[in-house]
C-alpha cells in the first residue's frame, strides 16, 4: 500500500509538469516595440531517445519474462505504471509505435522522407518481440494499453459476435492510415489519437472526450482501444499468432474448468468446441469453397469502389483542398481571402504548379486507394472464410493473435495455483 | 481497508468526477468562445485609431485594454488547468479505491455470456459481416453517385443547347435562361429554354468549366489563366478545332471575356453601342444589350482613330453582372440574362485616340480607369446598382492602359499605369498605397504582377519592376518595350511583345534580357496570356505564336489563322475564344 501511495504521488507530480501551450495574437498595430528573439530551450532529446529505446526493450523484456517464464502479473502492473508515466505523461505519447506505422509506410514510398532511427526502432522492436514472445508490447509497454489496463476494474464480456465484427475495424483503420500516410495527406493515427490529449493535458476537445469514453468503457470492458481500434495491434497480432515462444496458461494438463476463459478481459481464450449444429460437412465445405471463389470478387469490388471514391478521398489532402480553394477564388476573385489563400498568394504561389501538385496527389490516390480497396476486400473475405471454418478444440486454448499478455488468466488457473501457492494474486 | 469505506470513496469520487468534468467542459467552451481582443470596445477604439491616424493617447488606452484582456484570458486558462489537475487527482483516487474494492473478487461469472454454440456465433457474425460489407459498398456507391459532377450539373441546370452538347452556368444554375421581353433595351435575344429542346439533349449535358476569364487578360487582368487542356493549334480556315465562328455585328477592338457558358464582347459604331453575349458551347448569340436612353450620353460620338474606335475597352463580369464602357463614356451593366440593371454616362472622355481602358471586376466592384485630359480619375462602382463606392482623382495625363489587381503580402492592390506614374491603390477604399513616377509618353499597355512584384512597361519609357510592398524600384530595363500589348510575368521571367515584331523575355529578379524572338514585319497589339506553362500571343496579322513560359522561351507553335487579330483571346478549360477584326470564334481541344 505504501508503495502505491508513493507511486501515486510521483505520478501526480509528473502530471503537474505538463504545461499547455497557448497561442495568442500579437497586438495588431505598431508601437515601436521590438519583440525579443525567441529561444526555444532544447531538451536533451538525443539522450531521451536513447532512454526511450532502452526502456522500450527493458520493459518488453520484463513483460516477456513475466508472461513466458514466470507466469505472473505483478511485474506487468509495474511496467504499465512506468509506461504510462514515462512514455505517456513524460514523453507525451510520442514517439509511439502505433503512429510509427505511418512513418514507415511513407519512408517506403518516398525516398526523400528521412525516417528517424528511433521511429524505425519503435516500429520494429515490438514486432520482433511479438514474433518471439507474443504481444508483450501491448501487455503494458504501450502507454495506451497500459492506461486501459490500469483503469480496468472489472471485466464484463461483450457478445462474441460483436467482438468479431468490431475486430475488423483495426484492419480497416490500418489500411486507411497507410493510404493517408503514403499520399502525404495526414497521419490520421496521430490526428485521431484518443489518449494523447490526456498525456499532454490538452488537445482537441473532441478527441479528449472520445478518449474519456474509451477509458470509461475500459473500466468494465477489457481494452476497447487495443481490440477494436488499434492498427498496430492488428499488425502485431499477425506476428503473435506465429510467435516462437507462446504464452501458456499452465505446464500441467488443462482440466477445462473455464476459469481462465471467464477471467480473460480481451476474450482471447477459446473454449473447447464440439460441433452441435446439425449441418452436413458437405454444406460447410461448399460454403467455404464459395467464399474462396468469392474472395477475388470481393477484392475486385473493394478495388473498384475505392477507385471510385479516390478523388473524393484526395480532397482531404492539403494541396488538393488548396487547389479547389484557389479555383473557387479565381471564379469569384472579390471574396475575402481565407488564411490558406492569403498564404498561397502571399508566398507567390503559382496556380499551375499547385494544379500539378494536386493532379499528382489525385493520381497517387487513384493508385493507392485501389490497393487499399484490394486490402479491404481481402480483410472482409478472409474474415468470412475464418468464420466458415469449424475447428475442434478439446481444451481451452489461447488465441495468440488476440492475447495481449495481460497475465490475468494465470492466477485463475487451478493447475497453475497448485505449483504457485505462494503467488500473490491480489492484482 | 474496510470494503465499505473503499466503495464509498469510489462512489463519492465518481460523483465528483462527473460533476467536475461537466463544469470543466462547460468552462472550456466558454473560454474557447472568448475572443478577448475582439470586443466591441477594443474594435471601436482600433477603428478610431485608424481614422485618427494614430492618436498616442488612444493607442495607450487600447494597450491597457489589450493587456487586461490578455490577463483575464490567461487567468481563465490557468483556472482550467488547475481544474484538470484536480480532476486527474480524483480519477486516481477513484481508480485506486475501485481496484482495491474489487481486488479480492474473482471474475467468475456463473455462466458464459454466449450460451449458444460457437458455430452459431460464427454463423451470425458471418451474416453481419456480409451485411455490413454490403452496406458499406452501397454507401460508397451512393456517395460516388451523389458527388458526381455530372449528376450535380444535370440537376442544377434546366437549360440545354441545341445539338449534342449543352452546358451549365454555375452562377445562374437555378434561374431559367431568358431575357426580359419587356426590356426595351434588349434588342436581340436568344432563349435557351430546355423545354424546347429534345429530351435526349439533357442527358448529353456537359459541365461547364469553373475557370473564368472575367476581364481583359483574364481574372485580375494579370495575363495568367488556370485553364487546362487548352488547344495549341487550330485551323480557322479548315475548321479544325473550331467549335463555332460568327461575324460580330459592330466593330470593336475589345477582347472577349468568359464566365460559365457565356462569352461577352462589345461593339460600337456611329449608330449604336452594344454589349453581346454568346453561348460558349454553341456560339449562339444569346442576347444583345444596347447602350440607349442613358442620361448625359452625347448626341454625337467622339472622334476616335481607326485603330481605337468606340469600343476598345473590354467588358468585365463578376458572374452576376456584366458591364461595358464605350468611348462616349456610356457605361452599361446587365445581369447575366441580358437584363439592363443600370446605365450611366461618366462624362465624355477627352481622349485624342479614343477611350480604351478596359473595365475590371473586383468582387462586386467595377473598377474604371478614367484617365482623360479633363479629369483623370479612378472610380469604383457597385456592379449591381452602379452606385459609386469610391473615386480618386489622379495626377496622370491621358492613358489607354487598364487596371489590374496584384496580390501582395496577402492583400489585393489595384495597380494602374499612367503618365507619369504607376500607382497602387487599395481596391476596397481607393487609398493610395504607393506611386512610382517612371513612365512617360502615351501609356497604352497595362501592368502585370507576380510574386509581390509589379512590372510595368511602356514604349519610349522603361520596363520597371517595383516591389509592391513598399513601392521601391527593383530594376529597370529598356531593350524592348511594348506600345499596346501588355507584359506578363511568372516568378522567374517577364515576357513582352512590341509593336515592331519583337517578343522578349527578361529575368524577373534582375531585369537581365533573356531570349528574344524577332518576327520582322509583324506587330503585336494583343497581349500574351500564360496557360499551362505556355505563352499564347497573337500578332496583328492573325498569326498565333505559342512559346514555352520558361528559361528556354522556345517557340513551340506559330501558325496563321487568316484573320487580323488585335484583341487578346479569352481562355477556359479546353477552349479559347478569339476576337478577330470582324468575327469571334471558339477554338476547342475536342
Amino acid at each position: 500500500m505504501k508503495n502505491k501511495i508513493v507511486l501515486m504521488c510521483l505520478f501526480l507530480l509528473q502530471l503537474g509538469q505538463g504545461v499547455a501551450q497557448n497561442r495568442f495574437p500579437k497586438p495588431d498595430f505598431e508601437s515601436g516595440y521590438k519583440y525579443p528573439e525567441i529561444h526555444y530551450a532544447v531538451s536533451h532529446e538525443d539522450l531521451l531517445v536513447i532512454v526511450d529505446i532502452f526502456l522500450l526493450v527493458l520493459l518488453m523484456g520484463i513483460v516477456s519474462w513475466a508472461v513466458i517464464k514466470k507466469r505472473t502479473r505483478k511485474p506487468i502492473i509495474w511496467v504499465s505504471v512506468i509506461s504510462v508515466a514515462y512514455f505517456g505523461f513524460f514523453r507525451h505519447g510520442c514517439v509511439c509505435s502505433i503512429g510509427s506505422i505511418q512513418n514507415i509506410a511513407l519512408a517506403l514510398v518516398d525516398s526523400t522522407y528521412v525516417l528517424p532511427l528511433s521511429v524505425l526502432l519503435f516500429f520494429i522492436l515490438p514486432v520482433l518481440f511479438a514474433f518471439l514472445f507474443g504481444r508483450v508490447f501491448c501487455a503494458g509497454v504501450c502507454p495506451f494499453g497500459a492506461l486501459q489496463e490500469l483503469v480496468h476494474i472489472k471485466s464484463y464480456k461483450l457478445p462474441r459476435t460483436l467482438s468479431i465484427i468490431l475486430g475488423m475495424i483495426p484492419w480497416i483503420y490500418l489500411i486507411f492510415a497507410l493510404l493517408y500516410a503514403i499520399t502525404r495527406t495526414s497521419f490520421i493515427i496521430c490526428h485521431f489519437d484518443p489518449f494523447v490529449g490526456f498525456f499532454r493535458l490538452g488537445g482537441d476537445i473532441g478527441m479528449i472526450l472520445f478518449g474519456a469514453v474509451l477509458l470509461i468503457l475500459a473500466l468494465f470492458v477489457g481494452r476497447p482501444f487495443c481490440r477494436f481500434m488499434c492498427p498496430y495491434g492488428a499488425l502485431l497480432s499477425l506476428f503473435s499468432s506465429v510467435s516462437i515462444w507462446k504464452i501458456r496458461l499452465t505446464d500441467k494438463s488443462c482440466i477445462n474448468c473455464e476459469l481462465c476463459h471467464n477471467a480473460c478481459p480481451v476474450d482471447a481464450i477459446r473454449p473447447p468446441y464440439t460441433n452441435k449444429v446439425n449441418e452436413s460437412r458437405e454444406r460447410g465445405v461448399k460454403r467455404l469453397l464459395n467464399y474462396f471463389v468469392l474472395l477475388p470478387l470481393m477484392i475486385l469490388c473493394g478495388a473498384f469502389l475505392m477507385r471510385l471514391v479516390s478523388n473524393e478521398l484526395s480532397r482531404s489532402n492539403k494541396d488538393v483542398r488548396l487547389y479547389e480553394m484557389v479555383m473557387q477564388h479565381e471564379t469569384n476573385p472579390g471574396e475575402v481571402l481565407s488564411v490558406e489563400l492569403e498564404a498561397f498568394y502571399g508566398q507567390g504561389g503559382v496556380i499551375n504548379e499547385l494544379a500539378e501538385k494536386a493532379e499528382k496527389v489525385q493520381s497517387d490516390y487513384n493508385f493507392y486507394a485501389t490497393i487499399a480497396g484490394i486490402l479491404i476486400g481481402l480483410v472482409i473475405g478472409i474474415t468470412l472464410i475464418e468464420l466458415s471454418v469449424k475447428r475442434t478444440r478439446k481444451l481451452y486454448e489461447i488465441d495468440h493473435a488476440a492475447c495481449v499478455g495481460c497475465a490475468r488468466c494465470f492466477s485463475y488457473c487451478p493447475q497453475y495455483k497448485i505449483g504457485n501457492e505462494s503467488g500473490n494474486t491480489s492484482l | 481497508m474496510n470494503k465499505l469505506i473503499l466503495r464509498n470513496i469510489a462512489i463519492i469520487s465518481a460523483l465528483f468526477i462527473v460533476t467536475f468534468s461537466t463544469m470543466l467542459i462547460t468552462n472550456y467552451f466558454q473560454v474557447r468562445g472568448t475572443t478577448p481582443l475582439q470586443t466591441e470596445v477594443v474594435e471601436t477604439l482600433k477603428q478610431l485609431n485608424d481614422e485618427n491616424n494614430g492618436n498616442p493617447a488612444l493607442q495607450e488606452q487600447i494597450r491597457q485594454l489589450d493587456l487586461l484582456a490578455r490577463k483575464a484570458y490567461f487567468v481563465r486558462i490557468d483556472h482550467l488547468m488547475v481544474g484538470v489537475y484536480i480532476l486527474l487527482g480524483m480519477l486516481a483516487v477513484f481508480l485506486v479505491s475501485a481496484r482495491l474494492y474489487f481486488v479480492r473478487d474473482k471474475n467468475i461469472p456463473l455462466k458464459a455470456i454466449d450460451q449458444m454454440d460457437e458455430w452459431i456465433i460464427k454463423s451470425k457474425a458471418r451474416k453481419y459481416v456480409g451485411w455490413i460489407a454490403s452496406g458499406i459498398a452501397a454507401i460508397a456507391l451512393i456517395f460516388v453517385v451523389l458527388s458526381s459532377p455530372y449528376l450535380t450539373t444535370t440537376e442544377a441546370a434546366p437549360k440545354t443547347e441545341e445539338g449534342a452538347t449543352a452546358a451549365i452556368l454555375p452562377e445562374t444554375e437555378n434561374e431559367p435562361e431568358q431575357i426580359n421581353p419587356t426590356d426595351s433595351s434588349a434588342i436581340e435575344t436568344a432563349e435557351a429554354d430546355s423545354s424546347k429542346l429534345p429530351a435526349d439533349s439533357v442527358s448529353k449535358q456537359i459541365p461547364v468549366s469553373k475557370i473564368t476569364h472575367n476581364a481583359f487578360r483574364g481574372n485580375n487582368s494579370n495575363g495568367i489563366t488556370s485553364a487546362k487542356g487548352v488547344p495549341v493549334k487550330w485551323d480557322l480556315g479548315g475548321g479544325t478545332h473550331i467549335a463555332w465562328k460568327h461575324d460580330i455585328p459592330r466593330s470593336g477592338f475589345n477582347s472577349p471575356v468568359i464566365n460559365g457558358n457565356k462569352v461577352f464582347i462589345s461593339g460600337a459604331d456611329e449608330k449604336a453601342r452594344e454589349l453581346y453575349c454568346y453561348d460558349l458551347t454553341t456560339g449562339e448569340q444569346l442576347w444583345t444589350l444596347a447602350a440607349v436612353n442613358i442620361p448625359g450620353s452625347p448626341f454625337k460620338m467622339p472622334e476616335t482613330t481607326e485603330d481605337t474606335g468606340l469600343a476598345a475597352s473590354t467588358v468585365a463580369t463578376n458572374g452576376k453582372q456584366v458591364c461595358a464602357i464605350f468611348a462616349s463614356g456610356d457605361l452599361i451593366c446587365a445581369d447575366m440574362e441580358g437584363k439592363k440593371l443600370w446605365a450611366k454616362n461618366l462624362g465624355m472622355p477627352d481622349n485624342h485616340y479614343g477611350y480604351a481602358s478596359s473595365l475590371l471586376s473586383f468582387g462586386n466592384l467595377l473598377i474604371v480607369q478614367y484617365d482623360n485630359q479633363n479629369s483623370p480619375k479612378v472610380i469604383a462602382l457597385d456592379m449591381a446598382t452602379g452606385a459609386e463606392r469610391w473615386s480618386k482623382s489622379r495626377k496622370e495625363k491621358v492613358t489607354w492602359s487598364s487596371p489590374i489587381i496584384a496580390y501582395v503580402n496577402n492583400k489585393p492592390q489595384l495597380v494602374l499605369m499612367g503618365n507619369p506614374a504607376i500607382t497602387a491603390y487599395n481596391p476596397n477604399n481607393g487609398e493610395q498605397l504607393w506611386r512610382v513616377e517612371c513612365l512617360s509618353g502615351e501609356v497604352g499597355s497595362s501592368a502585370c504582377s507576380s510574386n509581390g512584384v509589379v512590372y510595368g512597361a511602356s514604349e519610349y519609357a522603361t520596363l520597371v519592376a517595383i516591389n509592391a510592398t513598399d513601392g521601391t524600384v527593383l530594376w529597370e530595363a529598356n531593350d524592348y518595350l511594348p506600345e499596346v500589348s501588355s507584359p506578363v510575368a511568372t516568378k522567374d521571367f517577364v515576357y513582352l511583345a512590341t509593336s515592331y515584331g519583337t517578343v522578349a523575355s527578361y529575368d524577373s529578379k534582375t531585369g537581365k534580357l533573356g531570349k528574344v524572338h524577332d518576327f520582322s514585319g509583324s506587330q503585336f497589339y494583343s497581349s500574351p496570356i500564360i496557360a499551362e506553362g505556355k505563352i499564347f500571343l497573337f500578332s496583328n496579322d492573325g498569326k498565333m505564336h505559342v512559346f514555352s513560359a520558361d528559361a528556354e522561351f522556345k517557340l513551340l507553335q506559330s501558325f496563321e489563322t487568316g484573320e487580323n487579330t488585335f484583341a487578346t483571346p479569352a481562355f477556359t478549360d479546353n477552349k479559347i475564344v478569339v476576337r478577330t477584326e470582324k468575327s469571334i470564334y471558339c477554338v476547342t481541344a475536342n
